[in-house]
């Protein structure tokens, strides 16, 4: 959420998705497996409150966000960038370049 | 003045609001204005700050009976 509501008000926003959370983002994962965010994500989802994914969506659709996974990640998983859901991802990075690029911001870690 | 389209957001959670003013936003001309309905009250302090933000312009924000009318001038 941080992210989208940051890319939509003229903050640019990178997001570099390492390890677990590439696990959240695979096509194959069901939806009430994909969030393992407590007792709060529970409530969200009960509530009917947009999802992660479709808060990411609105970001790149309305805002400038780019979403990036991590090479390595997607190595050891034997992954191709289709095993993600469609439409989210810009493409694959090492941690290297994504910090490079990023050099001049500021970083979130979740 | 510019025409003024109604955009019903009330019943969505925060950012929904926002989210819709701004596809809203996008398919309307410089000048023209968006109301935006809405019963989330994060809403009523998060549009008019994103509006300043991103330079937009408030038209006006007035509290009804358990929703909230914003309505925003496309600047740019």
């Amino acid at each position: 959420m941080i992210a989208s509501i940051a890319a939509v008000s003229d903050r640019p926003v990178q997001v570099f998705v390492s390890m677990n959370a590439s696990l959240a983002f695979a096509k194959d994962t069901p939806a009430d497996k994909r969030y393992q965010g407590g007792a709060f994500s529970r409530l969200l989802k009960e509530k009917n409150a947009p999802d992660a994914l479709k808060l990411f969506q609105q970001g790149k659709e309305l805002g400038d966000l780019k979403m990036w996974v991590c090479s390595m990640a997607l190595d050891v998983k034997g992954w191709e960038m289709d095993h993600l859901v469609d439409g989210l991802f810009d493409g694959a990075l090492g941690l290297t370049k994504f910090l490079s690029d990023a050099e001049n911001g500021q970083f979130i870690t979740m | 003045m510019g025409e003024r389209t109604k955009i019903d957001a009330c019943g969505a959670y925060c950012p929904g609001p926002l989210m819709e003013l701004i596809a809203g936003l996008k398919l309307i001309n410089i000048g023209d204005e968006i109301e935006v309905l809405s019963s989330d009250k994060g809403s009523a302090k998060d549009i008019p700050e994103w509006v300043k933000k991103v330079h937009h312009e408030m038209v006006g924000i007035t509290q009804q009976d358990g929703y909230w009318s914003i309505v925003v001038r496309k600047a740019k």
